[in-house]
């Protein structure tokens, strides 16, 4: 229940789907209703939503914010742009399957979402919970080498160390 | 014995009760806040839905000082509880009076300062900077309202204090004493750290100051500090102005009363720069509470 009806969105906007989130936190739709509050530091939050389009620059910021969030945590994808790159499929500077560098529990599709659809995806987010389904954070824990490979071949040598360590040398 | 089963009953009461009443009023400001806001707001328990997720969590920490600053600083709350006069519940309140309250009350941003400069995050340190020039802004006004209520009632005792207030009156609707009432509700925003004093943990400038690093358990002791300091800032007032209360039921109803005003005050003002924080409590809330101070000695009680 706590998980459920807590969830703290961690202020990140990595493109403008992030113009959608004030309205739908505001007086208009009212997402505090769910007990949905955006917080100002990854330490607090535990959703994170990934607002528009993901380039090589911001995926080193999304990466090293979701390790930092504590478990459990569900992430979002927002708009068209994390499912596939939406209308910059063709940019060489631009993620197309964010999916490939850190798990994703659910997309909203649409180039934008109204902030109807954030409640619609707030939702099934909750049946997913309920359900043990929204496993993010187990997936991205037991295929970490994985996702790490993936990511250091888009961003080169990462400055952090591996956030688990290797499955042979526990 | 009996009187030894009562004050034991007590000691364990009264931590409890404030712990309810500070969460019931952080639950309380948000929906307010969010009312004033034609939001529908959150349920009026989500702080505990938020304190049992944040429990179940498991975050990073950041070594020894980190883990005994937070203690040190809900230790140092939980203590001035038991000096408070709650109602007619006031465990340990003959034994050490105003002095005491005085020194422990700077015991809670200590810790918090500890523990968060443990953490090396710049915003930690720029958070706690500002929340110790708060502090060093209000405690001078606070300092000189409690000299002027000490030297009226002849009393350090905060029991003492109530029950002169419940045989003649009201501090604040007796003449000197109003001025310092007046400082004291104007310094009160900012002990309590609520909006127009929001600078220590303002989220939007420097990502919720000292509390940046704490997450999971961390961060549900450090919101349980904060509704325990919410508990000592009202009361505190409550008993120093308003007479106490002769049970705990009045004692809530007018603590709900005094922590509605900081909240209609804290919905609609933008937040300080912490200089223009330090500039107003330094001048006219410091202002008040010496022209009050003096007019205490002149008339002499």
């Amino acid at each position: 229940m706590g998980h459920k009806y807590s969830l703290n969105v961690v202020y990140f906007c990595t493109g403008c789907g992030i113009i959608e989130v004030p309205p739908s936190i505001t007086a208009r739709w009212d997402a505090e209703r769910f007990g949905i509050i955006p917080v100002a530091t990854p330490r607090q939050a535990n959703l994170f939503l990934i607002t528009g389009y993901v380039s090589v620059k911001t995926l080193r910021a999304i990466i090293r914010t979701y390790e930092q969030m504590p478990e459990p945590k569900y992430t979002v994808g927002f708009g068209s742009c994390p499912i596939n790159g939406g209308m910059y499929f063709d940019s060489y500077n631009t993620i197309k399957h964010l999916d490939k560098y850190i798990p994703v529990d659910g997309m909203i599709a649409g180039c934008m979402p109204r902030p109807e659809a954030i409640f619609i995806g707030v939702t099934h987010l909750w049946t997913l919970i309920d359900k043990d389904m929204a496993d993010g954070y187990k997936r991205y824990r037991r295929n970490y080498s994985a996702y790490r490979a993936n990511q250091e071949r888009v961003l080169g040598k990462l400055e952090w160390p591996p956030l688990f360590p290797a499955p042979g040398e526990e | 014995m009996e009187s030894m089963v009562m004050h034991t009953i007590e000691l364990l009461v009264s931590p409890l009760l404030a712990l309810l009443i500070g969460i019931f009023f952080l639950g309380l400001s948000r929906k307010i806040a969010a009312r004033i806001h034609w939001r529908y707001g959150p349920p009026i328990t989500q702080p505990i839905i938020d304190i049992i997720r944040l429990l179940s969590q498991k975050s990073a920490n950041h070594g020894v000082a980190f883990n005994i600053g937070l203690i040190l600083s809900l230790a140092g709350s939980l203590t001035i509880v038991l000096f408070l006069p709650l109602g007619r519940i006031a465990p340990l309140s003959d034994s050490g009076g105003m002095l005491v309250i005085l020194y422990l009350m700077l015991i809670g941003p200590l810790g918090i300062a500890i523990s968060s400069g443990a953490s090396a995050n710049p915003n930690a340190s720029i958070g706690v900077s500002r929340k110790l020039l708060l502090s060093m802004g209000y405690e001078l006004p606070f300092l000189l309202v409690v000299l002027a209520i000490m030297t009226a009632y002849h009393t350090t005792s905060l029991t003492e204090m109530v029950s002169v207030q419940q045989a003649t009156g009201w501090a604040i609707v007796s003449f000197p004493l109003v001025l310092s009432g007046i400082a004291y509700l104007m310094i009160l925003p900012a002990m309590l750290g609520v909006r127009p004093f929001e600078v220590v943990g303002a989220p939007q400038e420097i990502s919720s100051g000292p509390l940046v690093e704490y997450g999971g358990p961390y961060l549900a002791l450090a919101t349980l500090q904060h509704a325990f300091a919410l508990f000592i800032g009202v009361s505190l007032f409550v008993n120093l102005f308003l007479g106490g209360a002769a049970n705990p039921v009045f004692f809530f109803l007018k603590m709900l009363v005094v922590f509605s005003l900081g909240l209609f005050v804290n919905a609609v003002f933008p937040r300080l720069r912490i200089d223009q924080a330090i500039r107003y409590l330094w001048r006219w809330p410091s202002l008040i509470a010496f022209a009050g101070l003096i007019l205490v000695c002149v008339t002499g009680r």
